[in-house]
């Protein structure tokens, strides 16, 4: 892990839950772009399905919540206070 | 136009006859099919006041112009029948192979009214009819059903059947074909009124042409290529037992009959520890490139069950019932399945139960029989006392609403419906879009017929943002969903399109033939929402009915209050164009082109 950036907590759901085989992770960042790619670095299983490794950024199928606020923006800022979850984007029933 | 037969077959099980009618172009350009044309035929069909019941109450299977062209997912049929659960529009899609037969049968939807004389199979064949008895199938399950009925009659029939609950009149029986059910509000039951066990249907005809053969092939691969994106990837991956965690996390997990909105034991049910411990495979509906039904395995010393389980049924035999015993969801799960009968009403009705004996309201039956909290035997029993009738059951097959008005002790108060229609895996307290679509539903409690949940679950609009922001999100998504329901084309494909009602409206232009714009097909969503709003207070709908159960408008831990849900409400009419009552004024029929269509409401019968 680097140093000198605080460290976010961040709970997995779903697919990067399987991938990584963790509910909840500890990665350096400031914004949620910096959290993804340091997901992706941190844990390489991520690195494609779930982020983009052109980008660095999460893919269509996925958003973060941070604080309760359901989120797609790469700057949002984030803290060792933050409650961040990253979740697939999909809900709901087909018929 | 192209694509369409542009016929209907009334089949009238009381005389045993069938006869043909003309649909005219109009009705598919307005209404486009699938759910608009079954809501249409059924406003047409069923006079006010009719017994859900009833001989009178018609039961219509109806097809689009997108079965047959190859579009993926568009191989849903959508059946339509006044609801016994809640007196108002029942309405459901199920994927299958029947679609694609009656599309066959060169007819594009079945009226089927009247009652047989004694338990009957209706075979349709191309259009011919035959009704051939049925008491020998009574007892078996949908899927027994089936292959006793295609063993006799020949596997190019497709059939539709019920289970025992159907049979017995369980008002939220489903009507099951290929392993996929037409599960909500009831249609099942009605079914089983007309003494119909099953309907098999063989199509052999010639498909109808499309209007630009080549632009639609590819159309529909590209669609189909699309299918396999980012788009669809949690139902492809991990289904949509993966809300259930996620859900509990947040808060919105409905809990021991809404009592709560986490659940204590998420971890053990959830959808990834389903995925790790339980998962066998994953098969998909007719015609569809996603393949969305994972299916999973019981793990325990008892008989290996294996079923097709999603959110709703995990959360509705799980949390919803306190439950945290993974096999016996799925063992639940299954019993529904054999049965026929809806998940979400059957767990949400128990979990009122669970909920009366908490607070020690007296049942019927032997008080050590009935089911409690984080009982998962008492759950396993009380289904199967439900799908027959049974003791306890019986009071439970009526559905919670009409059990908490048998019983009365103030249990009204905990009976977590809308309209009559258990609701579905969101709790609305934390979900103000959803709030909204649940209570003004035409259909009562559904997250189908409006997908406002999307609303809730992204940052499309600040939780600040003003009462008529969100009703303007509320109906777009409910007239998304019509349009989706009417091509018959899966809600799961629906984050597949860069601009739906562009490349949708401009499918449907290349499958018709007909000319539409993205915002005519927008209006059309707008008016098969408006055709449902008109059969339901041509059934006695009022203003009372567009509610939410009392527990969840205490505005308890920043949760919704009535006099926000009522500024919601009208917000939400001003946005369709309706008054305050929630009517629809005679100069929005004409606006939307109803006026005409839908003439003075004259009965179809009458032009018979
Ligand atoms: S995405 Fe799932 S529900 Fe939709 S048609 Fe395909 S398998 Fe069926």
């Amino acid at each position: 892990m680097s140093t000198g950036t605080a460290t976010v907590r961040v709970e997995l759901f779903g697919v990067p839950q399987l991938l990584t085989g963790r509910r909840q992770v500890e990665v350096p960042g400031r914004t949620l772009r910096e959290v993804a790619g340091a997901l992706a670095r941190e844990f390489p299983a991520l690195a494609g399905s779930v982020v983009d490794p052109a980008t660095g950024w999460i893919n269509g199928g996925y958003l973060f919540v941070v604080d309760g606020r359901f989120t797609r923006d790469p700057s949002c800022p984030v803290g060792p206070e933050s409650s961040v979850l990253l979740v697939s984007a999909q809900a709901g029933g087909a018929s | 136009m192209n694509a369409v037969h542009g016929r209907y077959l009334h089949i009238d099980l009381s005389s045993g006859t069938a006869r043909a009618y003309p649909l005219s172009e109009d009705v598919f350009a307005r209404l486009i099919g699938g759910t608009g044309l079954a809501s249409y035929l059924l406003y047409r069909f069923c006079p006010p006041g009719a017994d859900p019941l009833g001989p009178e109450n018609p039961l219509v299977f109806a097809s689009s112009p997108f079965i047959g062209t190859g579009i993926t997912t568009a191989s849903k049929i959508a059946v339509a029948a006044k609801s016994p659960q809640t007196g108002m529009i029942g309405d459901s899609l199920s994927s299958s192979y029947l679609a694609l037969a009656l599309k066959r049968t060169s007819y594009d939807a079945l009226v089927i009214t009247g009652q047989a004389p004694g338990w009957t199979v209706l075979a349709v064949d191309d259009g011919e009819i035959r009704l051939l008895p049925g008491s020998d199938l009574l007892g078996l399950d949908p899927a027994a059903t089936a292959g006793a009925v295609r063993a006799e009659l020949g596997s190019g029939f497709r059939v539709a059947a019920i289970g025992v609950a159907g049979e017995r009149g369980v008002r939220y029986a489903s009507i099951s074909n290929d392993g996929r059910l037409a599960g909500r509000t009831g249609t099942g039951a009605v079914m089983g009124s007309k003494r119909l066990k099953a309907l098999a249907v063989r199509g052999t005809q010639r498909l109808p042409a499309v209007a630009d053969p080549r632009g639609v092939v590819r159309a529909a691969r590209e669609l189909a290529a699309r299918s396999l994106g980012p788009g669809t990837a949690k139902y492809r991956e991990l289904g949509t037992a993966a809300n259930l965690a996620f859900f509990s996390r947040l808060g919105v997990l409905p809990t021991r009959n809404f009592q709560a909105g986490t659940f204590e034991a998420a971890e053990a049910i959830s959808g990834e520890r389903l995925f790790l411990e339980h998962r066998t495979d994953k098969h998909g509906c007719a015609a569809c490139t996603i393949g969305c039904e994972h299916h999973y395995r019981t793990r325990d010393a008892g008989e290996a069950v294996e079923v097709r389980l999603e959110y709703e049924s995990l959360f509705a035999l799980g949390s919803l019932c306190g439950v945290s015993d993974p096999n016996a969801v799925l063992r639940a799960a299954a019993l529904c399945d054999r049965y026929g009968m809806d998940a979400i009403s059957t767990g949400s009705t128990i979990a009122w139960a669970m909920e009366c004996v908490e607070r020690g309201v007296r049942l019927p039956g032997r008080p050590e029989e009935w089911p409690r909290f984080g009982d998962a035997e008492g759950l396993l029993r009380t289904i199967e006392a439900i799908g027959e009738r049974r003791g306890l059951g019986d009071l439970l097959a009526e559905g919670s609403r009409r059990a908490a008005e048998i019983t009365g002790q103030g249990s009204e108060a905990w009976a977590m419906h809308v309209k009559g229609l258990e609701l579905p895996g969101y709790d609305p307290r934390k979900l103000k879009a959803m709030a909204l679509g649940f209570a003004v539903s035409t259909r009562g409690a559904c997250h189908n017929r409006s997908s406002a949940y999307e609303v809730d679950f992204s940052d499309q609009l600040d939780p600040q943002a003003e009462a008529l922001a969100w009703a303007r999100a509320a109906a777009s998504s409910e007239d998304r969903a019509a349009v989706l329901d009417s091509l018959t084309v899966c809600k799961f494909l629906r984050h597949c399109f860069s601009d739906f009602f562009a490349e949708a409206a401009d499918l449907f232009e290349r499958v018709t033939g007909l000319p539409m714009s993205a915002d005519e097909l927008r209006l059309a969503g707008e008016r098969i929402n408006t055709v449902k709003k008109l059969f339901n207070i041509r059934q006695g709908w009022t203003r009372g009915d567009d509610t939410l159960p009392s527990r969840l408008l205490s505005g308890e831990a920043g949760g919704l209050t009535a006099a926000e849900l009522d500024r919601l409400i009208q917000a939400y009419y001003r946005v369709r164009g309706w008054d305050e009552q929630g009517q629809v004024p005679p100069e929005r029929l004409r606006d939307l082109g109803l006026a005409d269509l839908l003439a003075d409401g004259r009965m179809m019968r009458e032009y018979a």
